[in-house]
């Protein structure tokens, strides 16, 4: 009796390993891109994000413990746009991993589609760790999520095709809620329309260009060095010139500097995820742009 | 006169026939002229309308993409472009394909870097002193101006190239030397990864890392008398990940010498048996402590069964004996200890670091120096070094640390060094850094040498493409 009852039990284990084994293993390197996974993928996928959210976007450490996630991975889904540069290839490498290699049909590149803004003319180190293919920071642009969420979803119908019904479902249902919120927040950002603000690091081109907002300038003297007394003497010159309202300083920088420019221009100072996770309360994609709106509306009303 | 008249009529209808058969090769030529030209016109207006099919593809292409690149991407809409949209969006594409074609010429293939690093230095002793190749009092030096190139060879394996030119110590003339070259395999199957050629071997925590990436100005000490300096060899290596949720590396390798700086084993005119060869493994393991608190383990070892006599008969230090080498053992532990903060790792962070080294190596003494005379016996020297280092990083431009090192010779236990040094570095940039560090040296007796104090300065730059590896992380 008892023999039976290991022998019931092991073929339930290996039955579940098996519908377990049966998902797509995704590895997203950062928690909006994990967010919409999720939400496309539903059942059919089991997601991992590199990141937890309050990282740097080009900052997430190279654990070697993410080594083995992405040696099982069948997608591994990023940015592009070279935003990962600092960890994914690496990483990749290391994962001994032909089917989520670059160029290969589990490299899932959501900047597919995407037109970059702030090109550089030249990729030399003088303008700072430029992103040769241009900003990569579209995710904070709601209405080019969508390309993201088409991206991920052409690759995981192509992953599997039998659940592409699934899919579709999700992902229209998705569009559909992230559209009504789009709406809203279109309509809750009209205040913001023409204002100027300053951001530690060049995150918000994207967000300002779909806002109306007017984008001045960063605290970095270039992307990934830090600003120099001249640059922050010269940044509050022009922020008082421009009657710049709002700071914006992303969890992954310091907050000394931020506050003494706001402090000196009379600016608000303004905290914003650049991912799902980065503050408390916005695990998801939806969550966090609702706080981004919310936070800078706040701070306009003050 | 029916004969005439037969004759007359079959004259008759063959000059018909004639003429019909002429006017009806006419009428061929004709209609064949009249096809010929048909099917040219036909042909041309084929040609015609297919490039204008072709353009109009393109065209609906080009919509569709800019389309597809704007607002309403999933939702797939009925609405109509308009023709200023579609300019505006034309006008988009258009300035994004003329900056990319202007950023192009900087994406090399293979892509290529270069890393320079002068040290300027003060010691207290010179060299007769310390035992160093470099002088004492004050000292400028191009330590290395190194080379790389990387790019994938094809689907299946991808090659690099690490040149490095660096002033020679006595005639400060730059010698060029190939550091590294060596192919790497990109989709073995079963997790392995085979790398041949010349190349750093996985040995130690270290052993592999280049000069400038170290975190302190100088090689370990017991990097330099165990290994010699960098872990190179021409050789074959193998990587295997183990298919487990933890992550296991495990490494083998086979190859003509081990260390840059160690002597060159080749005799020319002798015949090498396999086990005049070198080989070495790793094992290495890690584990997350917390979020932000990390731990990496490893151990190493390496055997050359026959050395070759390398290096020669060494004179001891009573200026008689001399030891030659007959086989190489070296064994190896370490372990890294990492606070890496996730939200603000770019600005804070702390390692330890600490590696210890096990050398057993046989000997052939001659009490005498004198070859062949009888009163040779093997000899196994069994020496210990170690060294450990801790990192503090409290912005994204300044960090400091400290070091210490023990080493005892592996030819004479006794032989006793040990260093400290207290280092700060100063990173500009993430591709120009100077670091300041002092160094104070001691030696046992039995060395002969003095101790000695040094301050270093490093200034280190990257220029051209430049790759966060795994093995730097």
């Amino acid at each position: 009796m008892k023999l039976k009852l290991l022998f019931v039990t092991l073929i339930a284990m290996l039955g579940a390993a098996q519908v377990q084994a049966a998902k797509i293993r995704v590895v997203a390197t950062l928690t909006d891109l994990a967010d919409l996974t999720r939400n496309i993928g539903g059942d059919h996928v089991e997601v991992f994000s590199l990141a937890t959210g309050i990282e740097d976007t080009h900052g997430v450490p190279m654990k070697p413990s993410f080594v083995p996630r992405l040696n099982h991975a069948d997608l591994v889904v990023n940015v592009g746009f070279g935003c990962e540069h600092a960890f994914l290839p690496a990483l990749l490498e290391a994962s001994k991993n032909p089917r989520i290699q670059d160029g290969h049909p589990g490299y899932v590149d959501c900047s597919i589609g995407i037109t970059p803004l702030e090109v550089p003319l030249s990729t030399d180190h003088s303008q700072g760790d430029v992103h040769p293919y241009g900003n990569p920071h579209y995710m904070l642009d709601p209405v080019l999520a969508k390309t993201a969420v088409q991206n991920i979803y052409n690759a995981l119908v192509a992953t599997a095709p039998e659940y592409e019904a699934d899919f579709t479902r999700n992902r229209d249902t998705y569009l559909a809620r992230l559209d009504a919120k789009i709406a809203g927040w279109q309509e809750a950002m009209k205040p913001l329309k023409g204002v100027k603000f300053v951001s530690y690091h060049e995150h918000w081109c994207y967000f300002a260009k779909r806002f109306d907002m007017d984008y001045i300038g960063t605290i970095e003297l270039k992307p990934g060095v830090d600003p120099t007394p001249r640059h922050i003497e010269d940044l509050v010159n022009e922020m008082k010139v421009k009657h710049a309202q709002i700071v914006v300083r992303e969890p992954q920088f310091p907050e000394k500097v931020p506050a003494l420019i706001a402090k000196q221009t009379g600016a608000t100072l303004v905290k914003l995820p650049i991912m799902p996770g980065g503050v408390p309360d916005t695990e998801t994609y939806i969550d966090e742009m609702d706080y981004i709106v919310h936070s800078l509306v706040g701070a306009i009303e003050k | 006169m029916k004969l005439e008249i037969i004759l007359g009529l079959s004259s008759a209808l063959c000059l018909n026939a004639m003429i019909v058969q002429a006017q009806e090769t006419n009428e061929v030529e004709q209609l064949k002229q009249q096809l010929s030209q048909m099917q040219e016109n036909f042909e041309q207006n084929e040609n015609k309308q297919r490039q204008e099919i072709e353009a109009l593809q393109k065209k609906v292409d080009a919509l569709q993409q800019n389309q597809t690149a704007s607002q309403n991407v999933a939702t797939a809409p009925t609405n109509t472009v308009t023709p200023e949209q579609l300019k505006e969006l034309n006008d988009k594409v258009e300035s994004v394909s003329e900056a990319q074609k202007k950023t192009l010429p900087g994406e090399f293939n293979p892509a290529i870097g270069f890393v320079g690093e002068t040290v300027f230095s003060y010691r207290s002793k010179g060299s007769e002193a310390t035992g160093s190749d470099r002088p004492g009092g004050f000292d400028v030096w191009q330590r290395s101006l190194e080379m790389v190139a990387s790019a994938y060879v094809d689907p299946f394996a991808k090659g690099y190239a690490v040149i490095n030119a660096s002033a020679d110590s006595a005639t400060s003339e730059a010698t060029l030397a190939v550091e590294e070259a060596a192919l790497q395999t990109t989709s073995l199957p079963g997790n392995l990864e085979l790398k041949a050629g010349r190349f750093f071997a996985e040995f130690g925590r270290l052993a592999y890392i280049h000069d400038h990436e170290l975190p302190f100005v100088n090689r370990p000490l017991a990097l330099d008398e165990y290994i010699g300096g960098e872990s190179q060899s021409d050789g074959l290596q193998l990587n295997w990940l183990a298919p487990f949720p933890h992550y296991v590396s495990m490494t083998a390798g086979v190859g003509d010498h081990f260390g840059g700086d160690s002597p060159n084993p080749d005799h020319p005119g002798t015949f090498r048996a396999f086990d005049g060869l070198n080989f070495w493994g790793r094992f290495s393991s890690y584990w997350d402590l917390t979020p932000n608190w990390q731990l990496e383990s490893g151990v190493s070892g390496l055997i050359n069964p026959k050395t070759e006599d390398r290096g020669g008969a060494l004179l001891q230090p009573n200026g008689v004996s001399t030891l030659t080498e007959k086989e190489r053992r070296l064994a190896g532990f370490d372990v890294k200890f990492s606070y890496v903060p996730l939200q603000d790792n770019q600005f804070r962070s702390f390692n330890w670091g600490t590696e210890v080294l096990y050398s057993d190596n046989r000997y052939l003494s001659d009490p005498d120096g004198i070859p062949s005379n009888g009163d040779e016996f093997d000899k196994n020297v069994g020496s210990l070094g170690m060294y450990s280092y801790m990192n503090y990083k409290w912005s994204r431009q300044w960090s400091a640390g400290f070091l210490f090192d023990y080493v005892q010779s592996t030819q004479n236990h006794s032989d006793v060094t040990t260093d400290y040094s207290p280092f700060i570095t100063f990173a500009l940039s993430h591709w120009n850094q100077l670091r300041l560090q002092y160094t104070h040296t001691s030696h046992a007796a039995a060395s002969g040498l003095k101790p000695d104090d040094a301050i270093y300065l490093q200034w280190a730059w990257i220029i051209g493409a430049h790759s966060h590896g795994w093995q730097q992380r």
